[in-house]
């Protein structure tokens, strides 16, 4: 049987006026060290935006706390408008996340990891093998649908990650670093998708370190140094930058034990 | 397809993931079992030749063999979440925390009833015992003690996979936990295997199924902590 076509339409559209993303002052402490240390934001569906900075800026756990994986230490953060620390579970049909870990399992075969994923996002079973099939074929590892994915190499573990987010209709897609791992095609790859998703109407935020590449695809970006949101540019983004004088009354808000 | 449904149908993909990776990975499955005849082996050895102390000790080791390796294969089935971060991606499907324990539960049950297909006749040659008459009341007595210990052993699994020292802490926190399990357990064998002379059998299987039941509740109820960071 050929594989269906995927169609990458977002499911559960909101209200036109309501942003994609949006934050208030989030920040999130791991043990007493900030993370993401009051990042207000604002995304807007249909957009595509890079989430830039250097290593331990936060970018990450801006993208943990927006797929639910992570809880707010302080502020808000609302997907479709919906508060992802008090509704996480109405969030999660919305959004696909593709972490930096692939979270796949080795002892199984491509198209089993797949098959477990659709499972679990609750697709009818008549649906399910058409469209792994056709995530498979999407990515390129139709012809690899059966090996095990402990014989595969990074960039192939990547690019059926990259699969599994195809099994959905998402409204939010968040992509850590997609380009890790990847060779020329795996990354042009991922450039399609982020335009496809975009074009469907939903919101993507791309964590990565590849500036330059991301420029051109992307409509807005957000730069975070040290936790805080120090550049948000272009379309589709905006939000509060922090400086050195806006920091400190946001520092003062913490309890005493939590300060950095 | 209605919630119970559908909470079943979650339970059974992950129970069945975890059986068809775990079977594959055949090192993790045969080290296990190596340890259940292991350890009846051994203790065989300290008792010594006397064939009714052997047989007085019997009902006693086989639950220690099958609760010393269960500790293995419940931890061994959430550390498989943990190989390349699917622990943190399984807690994002849309799916209720109860349907995920379930699931693990279920996985658990079936690596114990395995164990319990493998100790029990292990027990019965190494310490020579007369199971002839008492078969179906063992398999019913095992089953019941693999299902609490798996309902147990997988809330304690994922409460400690994430922590470093997991391999340590999962045996010092469950087993004080599985004390009650393996009294009744040992004394429910031991009672069937001697033909029940005290009419205490029935006792102790009300408590292993009050066990069991409120030991699946408890994980049902608490084991969304463990997928919370």
């Amino acid at each position: 049987m050929p594989p269906t076509t995927i169609h990458v339409r977002p499911t559960g559209v909101p209200d036109e006026t309501t942003p994609a993303v949006e934050t208030h002052d989030l920040a999130r402490l791991f043990r007493r060290s900030p993370a993401l240390a009051g990042v207000t934001l604002r995304v807007e569906a249909g957009h595509a935006v890079a989430v830039l900075g250097p290593n331990g800026a936060g970018k990450t756990t801006l993208l943990r706390i927006l797929a639910t994986a992570l809880r707010p230490s302080f502020g808000t953060a609302a997907v479709d408008g919906i508060d992802v620390a008090e509704r996480p579970e109405e969030i999660r049909p919305r959004v696909a996340f593709l972490p930096h870990a692939t979270g796949l399992y080795d002892d199984l075969t491509a198209a089993e990891n797949l098959r477990f994923a659709a499972q679990l996002m609750g697709l009818p079973g008549p649906d399910r093998a058409g469209r792994v099939d056709a995530a498979l074929e999407r990515v390129g590892l139709t012809g690899d649908r059966d090996t095990r994915v402990t014989a595969f190499s990074a960039g192939m573990r990547r690019r059926l990650a990259l699969g599994r987010l195809l099994l959905g209709h998402p409204r939010l897609v968040l992509l850590d670093e997609p380009y890790a791992a990847l060779d020329a095609p795996g990354m042009a790859l991922v450039d399609e998708l982020l335009d496809e998703w975009r074009t469907a109407g939903a919101c993507v935020l791309v964590a990565t370190h590849a500036d330059e590449r991301l420029a051109a695809r992307v409509d807005g970006w957000l730069r975070l140094v040290d936790g805080l949101m120090v550049e948000v540019g272009g379309e589709g983004a905006s939000g509060d930058v922090m400086t050195g004088a806006a920091l400190q009354p946001w520092s003062g808000a913490l309890p005493e034990a939590s300060r950095p | 397809m209605n919630a119970v449904a559908r909470h079943l149908a979650v339970a059974r993909a992950i129970a069945a993931k975890d059986l068809r990776a775990e079977l594959r990975g055949r090192q993790a499955v045969t080290s296990t079992l190596f340890l259940a005849a292991l350890t009846l082996l051994i203790f065989g050895f300290a008792l010594g030749p006397d064939h009714a102390r052997l047989a007085a000790a019997g009902p006693g080791l086989l639950w220690l063999a099958v609760i010393l390796s269960g500790v293995l294969a419940v931890g061994r089935l959430h550390q498989l979440e943990m190989e390349d971060g699917a622990f943190e991606l399984l807690a994002l499907y849309p799916i209720p925390r109860a349907a995920i324990y379930l699931g693990k539960a279920l996985g658990g049950l079936a690596a114990m009833l395995a164990l319990g297909a493998l100790v029990l006749p292990l027990t019965v040659i190494l310490y020579a015992l007369d199971v002839v008459s008492s078969l179906p009341g063992l398999v019913l007595v095992i089953g019941l003690g693999a299902l609490g210990f798996a309902a147990i052993g997988t809330l304690y699994a994922g409460l400690t996979v994430r922590l470093r020292a997991r391999e340590v802490l999962l045996p010092l926190l469950l087993l004080p936990v599985v004390a009650p399990l393996l009294l009744a357990a040992v004394s429910a064998t031991a009672s069937l295997l001697a033909g029940d002379p005290f009419g205490e059998l029935s006792a102790w299987l009300q408590l292993l199924i009050g066990y069991d039941l409120a030991m699946l509740l408890a994980g049902g109820l608490t084991y969304g902590l463990a997928l919370e960071e």
